[in-house]
């Protein structure tokens, strides 16, 4: 598994670097998109998870998710534009899953991607990826995954 | 975007938009965060006051976090934050602080870090009034172990909004009537517990500094903290003021305010006593039964511990505690604390709070009450 500064980043997944999120396209077309290591470091536990509801469209850029971390509130944004088909039951009743498994149990939303083969050109994937991360970590000023 | 010199990472635009209706608060909140992260916003510090109010945190019900009909019928408005935390109560005895920067305004993108060097800096301009305010983790600013400022943030992108109270002057049963916990539980304790964890100016200099003098304190410490230029302005900048319109507009109304986010599930507060060598000691604790989690834990009761604060501190470390890790986040409290105890154990904390969860059961409510009674 791929790591930079302590954090995984699974190299066979597709990051959005400025929105701090991964995605995966699933045999069935739609996307799982979920929190980085990372984003989980910089927030610390997250208590609060409101998902945009199932059948809403967002928008490249926009919302997908709302979480609340000590005190702190803000969106989880999507690099890729459609309509959300699943939220996550599991995360709802414990946002922490968010942080103990961010690319697996810990997912945020699955979303029918409106133009995929559009959005997708903005992802970054392995060895590409990890190195934009330790771009963005150095200058974050970020010390590394505990 | 970029084109005035306000922009700059040297200077910090100050605003103080006066008394205003909650409504127009949170609106300018979402405003001025949202055209920060769109770059039609310069580095922001907004002092607020409101008419009397009583906000939620933005995760929370407002039918779980407030008294709605005593609100109501003493014309105290009800709204939403856009920031996270509990429910407070506000009126012009208090003075709202807020900075809209960025991530790499402050050098860091960690959230908790972000929050320690405004509260930090907050607690400079605080202390330049004359009382020794200091920054208690995660999010409180205090005075002898007494909370004085409590804060919280949010944020878009790599914008942040982070922003705190001021308690001027304060009145301690008048928040209690409006909060639902802890009061309905047990009024004259709750006052004599809450008086003893929250003070305010007026209370600690003999009478309120006057507005502009807690402003130019706080001012001061931020632009020295951050190293950056004050430009004091009067209003808002023709990009902001249409958004602001539209903000109002989404923010003035019930299905903004009164949205629900919580799971359905109770957040009860669950008493406990517990006697032992050292002493009585009473527990409250409030749970997030949908997910567990401790949301604030209050612990009272005849024993001896030097410094008093120590209990103060322990239920500032215990506030967002998954029930699955009371244990360890005592253990890691008790073990980085320096306190005195006589016939005491942090077994014996750890104790009354468990003894406080389990009566979440309805076999074991029985004891406990018979217990506390």
């Amino acid at each position: 598994m791929g790591a930079v500064k302590g954090c995984d980043l699974p190299e066979t997944l597709l990051y959005s670097i400025d929105n701090n999120v991964w995605v995966r396209r699933e045999a069935d077309g739609n996307v799982t998109l979920g929190m980085t290591a990372y984003a989980c470091a910089l927030a610390g536990p997250v208590e609060s998870y409101t998902p945009k509801k199932a059948g809403k469209e967002v928008k490249k850029g926009r919302s997908c998710a709302t979480l609340e971390s000590g005190k702190w509130v803000g969106p989880a944004k999507t690099p890729i534009s459609g309509e959300v088909v699943a939220v996550n039951e599991a995360v709802s009743a414990s946002p922490g899953l968010i942080n103990q498994d961010p690319y697996g149990q810990g997912w945020l939303v699955k979303i029918k991607p409106a133009d995929w083969d559009a959005d997708a050109v903005d992802l970054k994937t392995g060895a590409d990826a990890l190195t934009a991360f330790q771009a963005k970590m150095d200058a974050d000023g970020f010390n590394g995954c505990a | 975007m970029g084109v005035e010199v306000m922009w700059e990472k040297t200077h910090l635009r100050v605003l103080d938009t006066g008394l205003r209706r909650a409504a127009e608060n949170i609106a300018l909140n979402r405003t001025l965060l949202e055209c920060h992260q769109a770059g039609d916003s310069p580095h922001t510090l907004r002092f607020l006051r409101f008419t009397p109010c009583a906000l939620v945190g933005f995760h929370q019900n407002v039918e779980q976090a407030l008294r709605v009909d005593h609100c109501r019928a003493e014309g105290i408005h009800i709204q939403r934050r856009i920031t996270g935390g509990g429910a407070i109560y506000f009126d012009p005895g208090q003075i709202g602080w807020e900075l809209y920067v960025d991530r790499r305004f402050l050098g860091t993108a960690h959230m908790g870090e972000i929050a320690r060097r405004i509260c930090e800096a907050a607690a400079d301009g605080i202390r330049r009034l004359g009382v020794d305010a200091r920054y208690r983790p995660r999010n409180d600013i205090e005075v002898d172990g007494r909370k004085i400022s409590g804060t919280g943030g949010a944020f878009d992108g790599n914008a942040i909004m982070y922003q705190g109270t001021l308690l001027i002057d304060f009145d301690v049963e008048r928040m209690l009537r409006v909060l639902r916990i802890p009061a309905e539980k047990c009024s004259d304790k709750a006052i004599a517990s809450a008086r003893e964890r929250v003070t305010n100016l007026r209370a600690l200099l003999g009478e309120p500094p006057p507005l502009a003098r807690v402003q130019s304190a706080l001012a001061g410490a931020f632009a020295e903290a951050f190293q950056v230029e004050l430009v004091p302005v009067d209003d808002l900048n023709p990009r902001e003021q249409p958004h602001f319109a539209q903000a109002l507009a989404e923010i003035d109304r019930e299905d903004w305010v009164y949205q629900r986010h919580r799971p359905a599930g109770g957040m009860p507060l669950l008493e406990a006593v517990h006697r032992c060598p050292g002493g009585l000691m009473r527990a409250g604790v409030m749970l997030d039964e949908a997910r567990d989690i401790i949301r604030q834990v209050w612990i009272t009761g005849d024993f001896f511990v030097n410094p008093r604060r120590m209990l103060v501190d322990l239920e500032a470390s215990l506030k967002e505690t998954p029930v699955a890790e009371l244990e360890a986040n005592i253990h890691r409290f008790f073990d980085a604390y320096r306190v005195e105890m006589l016939m005491l154990s942090r077994e014996d904390f750890l104790q009354v709070l468990r003894k406080a969860l389990d009566s979440r059961d309805p076999a074991s409510t029985r004891a406990q009450t018979h217990a506390a009674g």
